[in-house]
């Protein structure tokens, strides 16, 4: 029982209560995390506050690093070096400051110290924006620069995050189960690095490769999906691990991690959630191509902003993002409002609410957000990606639900209040 | 066609419905059904670089505009170094089939003083006195093509205008008098604008003369700005020449523009000025797709200059493009960007050059 305990984590395990009825609970909690999420946006992001680290890219590689950290911390490493007793105790407040704190300081040692002095310094140029403008000439300025490093952690961002997603739910931490933690979370987030790098380099370094004139070709072979892609842009790639990342997650929130977890037995489910997760990311990435192509018309080659082949696959993430958001909302704040439905109903019921809600939400982001959250207006402004500001909430709801036990509007129940 | 039906009947859906209402930057009804306009013929097109050279140092406005809070700030609240400012402006003149000549003029730059030297170097000055010219085009009112009005109208200030609707309301006011030189390489007009002024909206074709029109693209740019007017024109056994200030909405959109709209659109015969991809000159591999974009079209003539960058104009030249070369006569303006000085290869039409469509 022992070890059962430990491969499933203290995530799993632990048990939630709303503190009052689920809908009062849930609103207050969405409540907070709006507020939250307006105060964190204004000091660190917005165009109008003290930071401005929306630039837009600079801002969207960094809440998405801090995602991936999250979810290592909590999926890989089960709260290490914390201990359970302290996280049974802990009030939420104190525990979320701790583990958001360990977030950023990994944040900060994995992608500032690491990628960006060490191999931005000493290996790969496009990793550090300074070292582009101390080696780059023509129009290798400060502006350009940043964009570009940022860029590239947004980059290499994305096998990591395809990788972590298909580890958690398809390799269900059957890689070394009986080892202790850290050696255990170690373990599994190294065989996941070492299987990103690759995916990286053959799916992004092209097109980093191609963002200088004259272009790379020694080190990186001009971007090889052009014909397939109709853009020498990564988007295309990133496009479609993204929307398999979205489609998985929305399959852990509200269908229990079905179909997933109906595959028994390795390696078999692991090639179920890669192939399987491929094949919907693939098919949402071209339903909301199609409706684009609707709604527009259809892109061209070299055409700029909405009819522009790379910014539509692009757009897929964002509105991706914007149905995940909801989805998460509904499944943490108020999944056991759906509780009485049959499983595969609570999952179609909340997926089509998901839908519905995230076009609304996309529509309020594009008509309020140039006033509330002082980003440029349209849908297609060369300065605007929402996806940093949805990325933002995917990160707070996750502080909230993993490092907080979405407090106040829920609280803790000790294993003994279960028993009785 | 049976994809479209497909598509249709997809997006009838509620999500379909949910997306397109406020979403679309620009109102898209369906191009194919449109009926083609016939805007007339002109016999040839003759343009002239009045001034290509907005600002002489990318670096320096970059710092001005990074301190100020990045691209996206108010371009009025902006403090520029003002020995930096150089301006934006082309003389057009069109011959009428029937051999007539009528000239244009296509912006008015940004500093007062680089602006009264290049109109006096170029005889734009006297011509706007003598009322030569006949109209006058604001493409946009970022500014390097509009902070320098003044320049223009203390010589003519009852010029017919065109200008875009989505300008920022400063912009309207500088048009009528305004004075907001107390920041630094912000404008200021003592010569109120007493012409007629057409202001510009989308999706509509405002004809100029037989054989050219002027179109609005309601397009987002940088410093807050957003929408341009763009100059086209027909010529006779040619195609169609697009004369753009920036070309914010992108040279394939003005390409797909006259194809989806204009009678004979798919003779694209050329374009001039500025092209708006890398005016910082840095990359981007979708620069690379402009330029397979563009390869697709059978363009004659590309003429560019001021925002094109001249990585990708050099870029375009390895890849085939008919980009038309510069010549020399830069070098003899009392003042030449640092960029134009290092780079010889002369992939742009640079002030002082004429291009004949
Ligand atoms: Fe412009
Ligand atoms: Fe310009």
């Amino acid at each position: 029982m022992g070890t059962q305990n430990i491969r499933q984590g203290w995530l799993a395990e632990r048990q939630l209560a709303p503190r009052w009825n689920v809908w009062a609970s849930g609103l207050l909690n969405l409540v907070v995390l709006a507020v939250t999420a307006m105060v964190v946006w204004w000091i660190f992001f917005s165009n109008g506050g003290p930071l401005k680290l929306y630039t837009p890219l600079l801002g969207f590689s960094l809440v998405i690093w801090v995602l991936l950290v999250i979810i290592w911390q909590t999926e890989y490493f089960d709260y290490w070096p914390l201990k359970r007793p302290y996280l049974d105790a802990a009030h939420p407040l104190q525990k979320g400051g701790i583990l958001t704190g360990i977030a950023l300081g990994v944040y900060f040692v994995f992608i500032f110290g690491i990628m960006f002095y060490i191999i931005g310094r000493y290996g790969i140029t496009y990793f550090n924006w300074n070292s582009l403008t101390q080696y780059g000439e023509l129009g290798q300025d400060v502006m350009s620069t940043r964009e570009t490093t940022s860029w590239a952690f947004i980059c290499l961002s994305v096998p990591f995050l395809w990788l972590t997603t298909v580890l958690m739910v398809g390799g269900d931490k059957t890689a070394w189960p009986d080892s202790l933690q850290p050696g255990q979370g170690l373990a599994n987030w190294l065989l996941m690095g070492l299987l990103s790098v690759p995916l990286y380099l053959v799916f992004f370094h092209p097109h980093i490769g191609s963002m200088f004139y004259p272009a790379q070709v020694y080190a990186a072979v001009p971007p090889w999906w052009k014909e397939i892609a109709g853009t020498n842009s990564a988007e295309y790639g990133l496009g479609i691990l993204f929307c398999s990342v979205i489609v998985i997650f929305i399959t852990l929130q509200l269908w229990e991690g079905r179909p997933w977890n109906l595959v028994k037995g390795q390696p078999w489910k692991f090639i179920a959630v890669v192939v399987g997760g491929l094949l919907l990311g693939f098919l949402f990435f071209k339903i909301q191509l199609a409706v684009m192509d609707y709604l527009w018309d259809e892109a061209y080659i070299g055409g700029q902003n909405e009819y522009n082949y790379g910014w539509r696959y692009s757009h897929t993430v964002t509105m991706g993002n914007f149905i995940l958001v909801p989805a998460i909302i509904l499944g943490t704040y108020f999944g056991e409002a759906f509780s009485r439905l049959a499983p595969w109903l609570r999952g179609l019921t909340m997926s089509v609410l998901s839908v519905i809600l995230g076009l609304l939400f996309a529509w309020a982001y594009y008509a309020w957000a140039p006033v509330l959250l002082g980003v440029c207006e349209g849908v297609s402004h060369p300065s605007e990606n929402p996806s940093a500001f949805l990325v933002l909430l995917i990160v707070l709801l996750n502080i909230h639900d993993a490092f907080m036990d979405k407090w106040p509007g829920y609280r803790l129940v000790a294993p003994e209040d279960l028993q009785r | 066609m049976q994809r479209r039906t497909f598509l249709k009947r997809l997006a009838t859906t509620s999500a379909g419905l949910a997306l397109t209402s406020g979403m679309g930057a620009v109102p898209r009804n369906a191009y194919a059904k449109r009926k083609k306009q016939d805007f007339g013929e002109i016999k040839s097109l003759k343009v002239e670089c009045i001034s290509e050279t907005s600002w002489f140092d990318n670096p320096t406005l970059g710092k001005d505009i990074k301190a100020a809070g990045g691209i996206n700030t108010n371009q009025y609240d902006v403090t520029y170094n003002e020995e930096n400012l150089g301006g934006y402006a082309a003389l057009i003149e069109v011959e009428a089939l029937d051999g007539k000549k009528t000239k244009y003029l296509l912006d008015s730059g940004w500093s007062n003083d680089w602006m009264d030297y290049v109109f006096q170097k170029s005889g734009v000055d006297k011509m706007l006195q003598n009322k030569e010219i006949d109209t006058m085009v604001i493409s946009h009112d970022h500014i390097d093509h509009y902070f320098g009005i003044e320049s223009t109208l203390k010589h003519q200030p009852d010029i017919k205008m065109y200008f875009p609707s989505t300008s920022m309301k400063k912009s309207f006011e500088l048009l009528k008098g305004a004075d907001f030189s107390s920041t630094p390489g912000c404008p200021k007009n003592a010569h109120p604008h007493t012409g007629e002024l057409i202001v510009t909206k989308p999706d509509q074709l405002y004809k100029l003369q037989d054989g050219a029109a002027v179109v609005f693209f309601d397009a987002p740019a940088t410093l807050q700005v957003r929408g341009e007017n763009v100059m086209y024109f027909k010529i006779k056994d040619k195609g169609y020449v697009t004369v753009t200030g920036c070309c914010h909405p992108g040279i394939l959109t003005l390409i797909n523009y006259a194809r989806r709209n204009f009678k004979d659109g798919k003779k694209n015969y050329g374009c001039y000025g500025g092209l708006h991809i890398s005016p910082f000159e840095n990359w981007d591999p979708k620069m690379d797709d402009i330029i397979a974009g563009v390869k697709q079209y059978d363009m004659q003539k590309i003429a560019c200059n001021h925002c094109t960058g001249w990585i990708w104009a050099e870029k375009a030249v390895k890849a085939g493009l008919p980009i038309v070369p510069g010549t020399d006569k830069f070098l003899s303006y009392k003042k030449v960007g640092t960029l134009a000085k290092a780079n010889t290869s002369n992939v742009y039409t640079g002030n002082g050059d004429t291009v004949v469509f």
